[in-house]
């Protein structure tokens, strides 16, 4: 039986409404917590992150198209909708990389080890269908005024992989 | 003639910010890498005053990168700017000799700033 932790999910909390309020200007609040029997995204715009070290497994961020797209309309104020538009996907992938690396800060506080992170695998588009490997995930919902955004956290702590 | 930037990361994105910032303050950005082994083989190659360098990259990561073009070069300057702002990794960044280490998402004060104390 994998076991899944909720002091994991504080760290994504205020990593996320500190890095999308300083890099976007928009403001994050803090929305439900929920339990999902496997870390599926709600949305149609997904950034997948893979964790290891001690903690294994993946984060899921999730949000709707017009959230995404305004995202990186304020990430990338004064650009052109062209530079905009090749930059999409990689200014999208670059947010959910600076929230899971500055969670992580906050989650490892030993100095034996690194808790190293993938680089994101970003998937979008309409009838979007992915498939992750069933594990069981915490599921915290931020509000901001442009939609929500969903974040997906499934890792277990390496002793209960031993164990299991 | 301003002071030459390697910039390396593997987001488009994440080097177009580091350009944006450093070339109105002075710096010239001679040249971009995507992944630690075209930085390591760019930094033979353009001999830069500076790098700036991402850490999580496919192929070869920043520090396994920073590790070899130290080893070739020792005076070379390195800042290290990452996501990861691990206390652990802020110590192996330190043994390896990088100059500095900024975390994403970071100021436009605070990256000149680190690339100015590097240079120095």
């Amino acid at each position: 039986m994998v076991k899944i932790n909720a002091k994991h999910v504080n760290p994504f909390v205020e990593a996320a409404m500190r890095v999308v309020t300083q890099v976007a200007g928009i403001e994050v609040r803090r929305g439900h917590l929920s339990y999902k029997a496997k870390a599926e995204p709600s949305f149609g715009v997904s950034i997948i992150i893979g964790i290891y070290g001690y903690l294994t497994g993946q984060i899921v961020y999730s949000l709707d198209a017009t959230l995404a797209e305004k995202l990186v309309d304020k990430m990338l104020e004064g650009k052109s909708p062209e530079e905009k538009k090749i930059m999409f996907l990689d200014a999208l992938g670059e947010v959910a990389n600076m929230i899971t690396g500055n969670a992580t800060a906050v989650l490892n506080q030993r100095l034996d080890q690194v808790l190293s992170i993938t680089t994101p695998v970003i998937a979008a588009g309409t009838h979007l269908s992915v498939h992750l490997v069933p594990k069981p995930a915490l599921v915290l919902g931020l509000l901001t005024q442009y939609g929500p955004i969903e974040i997906s956290i499934a890792v277990e702590e390496r002793e209960t992989l031993q164990e299991t | 003639m301003g002071k030459r930037v390697l910039v390396v990361d593997d987001a488009n994105f994440m080097r177009m910010i580091v350009r944006d910032m450093l070339r109105p303050n002075g710096f010239e950005i001679c040249g971009e890498a995507t992944n630690g082994i075209e930085a390591v083989t760019k930094y033979m190659e353009l001999k830069p005053d500076l790098v700036t360098m991402d850490i999580t990259m496919r192929e070869k990561d920043g520090l396994q990168a920073s590790r070899e073009i130290l080893a070739a070069d020792p005076n070379a300057r390195i800042v290290m700017v990452t996501a990861l702002g691990q206390e652990r990794v802020l110590l192996d960044c330190i043994a390896l000799g990088v100059r500095d280490f900024v975390v994403k998402p970071f100021t436009k004060e605070r990256i000149i700033s680190a690339v100015e104390k590097a240079l120095r």
